[in-house]
């Protein structure tokens, strides 16, 4: 039995979406408890809406996560039009629906790629965010952003797409439909990707009904839940697609549910596209005023539930507006997951959850309770994952272990 | 999902329920007195199995809204609880024993509005550094209207 070690994961880390602190109790490799502390990047956007007016608050929110950036106005579309009860054109729920599963197709291959880099495999790494871009040059095309489109507004969208944006979509689709495929079948075929992923950082299904975990995390838990068909938005109630679960609840797990999502989402594009070009319209609906009531809206970012809550008082802005983002109910179950597991897999069980990865702070670094002499940073924290990797291959390699 | 018949089976379960009124499409809105809140919550996250969502809260004028937002995934409706809390007494009871994941929430409505939850595991701030001066709640009417 080694000393308790405190291992601090933050302020400023590759992993984490935005500044957060994790303090990880250790046992020589293990985690025996874990502490986490936040707010280092609150920027008060629930109190800045209030003082927007409807239309604007739409890029506020979008601001809120430069990954998930449609998500955020989605949701609160899905609210603020469920006050008046606006049905907007098809054309706009279909315009709608393409950026979301646009977003979802990119955001999967940005943590595809990342996780691969975790675990030492710089090549998933490279192939990924290779495939995912063209896919950020058609959010170019389509809505004049890589990021941040600001394609929403009350009633419907702002932008159109026309036949010949279509075609040049589904022709950039179909080659990430190939490409995705071929890399898929890599990271499910590799033995030492399902020694290194499997059984690590496990979430039951009761541990996702007591924190309340969404999207991908709950999925890969055996949770079947999507908002997309369970309170369905935009056009996805007219489209034919299928919600991905797994068993096991561990990383591989998590990563399988977002290969294969990714797979449903081109699905969803494409017929999309088809649908628009039959379905000629408007894309926006007129919409005069927010009048007083309450508005609860809901979508399915790449990393689960979405949630808005709109208080308006008949006026021209919100009084309230609460917004609760997928990692805020995510994020807890690192304590289930990275307890009773080494230090080696904590990195990997944080990754898995996808918090994005905007921050390009980094700073990790381990110390010694005692003491206070740095032992760790955060590129030897990657290290010892990797090194992981490297130990299981060699095992494997020598057949002591089999995949 | 019949709501009608929900509501009304409710309404039968639980005696004082002040309000329940549907508020939109798949949204049910339900106004209790405090002393109902842990009954009805228990019965939604451990017989019925709806998913905790986020807990919501604002300064209106009567007093202090609490909106406990469940979500029922098979039926897809929002179920919410709105306990008005007065001004004079921001205090209810913590969910947190029941529903583990509503940690962060209740810390968070602890530092913006300076409601306290008896009973919570953990009542630290969450969001706020440890410099932000005691008794400023930026999310209370009196500094929105300060604002306007």
């Amino acid at each position: 039995m080694g000393k308790k070690k405190i291992v601090p994961i933050g302020p400023y880390h590759p992993l984490l979406e935005e500044p957060e602190f994790f303090k990880l109790y250790c046992d020589g490799e293990t985690v025996v408890d874990m502490e986490w502390e936040t707010g280092y990047n609150h920027r008060g956007i629930e109190k800045i809406c209030e003082s927007k007016t409807f239309e604007q608050v739409f890029y506020v929110v979008e601001r809120i996560c430069g990954i998930c950036s449609t998500s955020h106005p989605f949701a609160y579309a899905n609210a603020v039009e469920s006050i008046p009860g606006i049905e907007i054109p098809l054309r706009a729920k279909l315009i709608r629906s393409i950026v979301g599963e646009l977003e979802r197709v990119h955001s999967h291959l940005l943590w595809v790629g990342l996780a691969g880099h975790f675990i030492g495999y710089n090549t998933v790494f490279m192939w990924a965010w290779k495939y995912r871009e063209p896919v950020l040059d058609m959010f170019e095309i389509i809505t004049g952003n890589r990021n941040s489109y600001a394609m929403f507004t009350i009633g419907g969208v702002r932008r159109d797409i026309d036949d010949e944006k279509a075609d040049m979509l589904q022709k950039v689709l179909d080659d990430v439909q190939k490409k995705t495929e071929l890399l898929t079948g890599a990271v499910m075929d590799d033995p030492v990707l399902h020694a290194r992923l499997k059984g690590v950082g496990v979430l039951t299904a009761k541990d996702i009904h007591d924190f309340g975990a969404v999207g991908p995390t709950a999925r890969a838990s055996g949770v079947d839940i999507d908002i997309r068909r369970d309170d369905p938005y935009a056009a996805y109630d007219l489209l034919d697609w299928k919600v991905i679960t797994a068993e096991g609840g561990d990383v591989f797990a998590k990563a399988e549910v977002r290969l294969l999502e990714t797979f449903e989402s081109i699905k969803i594009i494409s017929q999309c596209l088809k649908m628009l070009k039959k379905e000629k319209g408007d894309i926006k609906a007129k919409v005069k005023e927010i009048p007083e009531g309450i508005g609860i809206g809901r979508a399915e970012a790449p990393r689960g539930e979405v949630f808005h809550f709109v208080k308006s008082d008949g006026g021209n802005s919100p009084v309230r507006h609460k917004i609760r983002a997928p990692s805020y109910v995510c994020i807890p179950t690192f304590r289930k997951s990275c307890v009773g597991g080494t230090i080696s897999d904590a990195t990997l069980a944080t990754a898995a959850v996808d918090p994005c990865y905007c921050c390009t702070e980094r700073m990790t670094q381990a110390y010694d309770w005692k003491s206070g002499k740095q032992v760790m940073n955060a590129t030897e924290l990657i290290k010892l994952s990797q090194k992981k990797t490297e130990e299981i291959k060699a095992k494997m390699s020598e057949g002591k272990i089999r995949g | 999902m019949d709501i009608e018949q929900y509501i009304k089976e409710l309404k039968d379960k639980f005696e004082g329920i002040e309000k329940i009124e549907v508020i939109n499409k798949k949204r049910l809105m339900i106004n209790i007195p405090r002393r109902l809140l842990m009954k009805i919550i228990e019965y939604w996250f451990n017989d019925l199995e709806y998913r905790y969502v986020i807990v919501s809260a604002m300064d209106s004028k009567e007093g202090y809204e609490i909106i406990y937002h469940f979500s029922d995934d098979k039926s897809g409706w929002i179920m919410n609880l709105n306990v008005l809390l007065p001004h004079d007494k921001p205090e209810i009871e913590s969910i947190t024993p029941i529903v583990y994941g509503a940690e962060w929430i209740e810390r968070e409505i602890m530092d913006i509005l300076g409601i306290k939850f008896i009973g919570h595991p953990k009542p630290e701030r969450l969001f706020f550094s440890e410099d932000w001066p005691e008794g400023e709640y930026p999310y209370r009417r009196k500094i929105r209207q300060e604002n306007r």
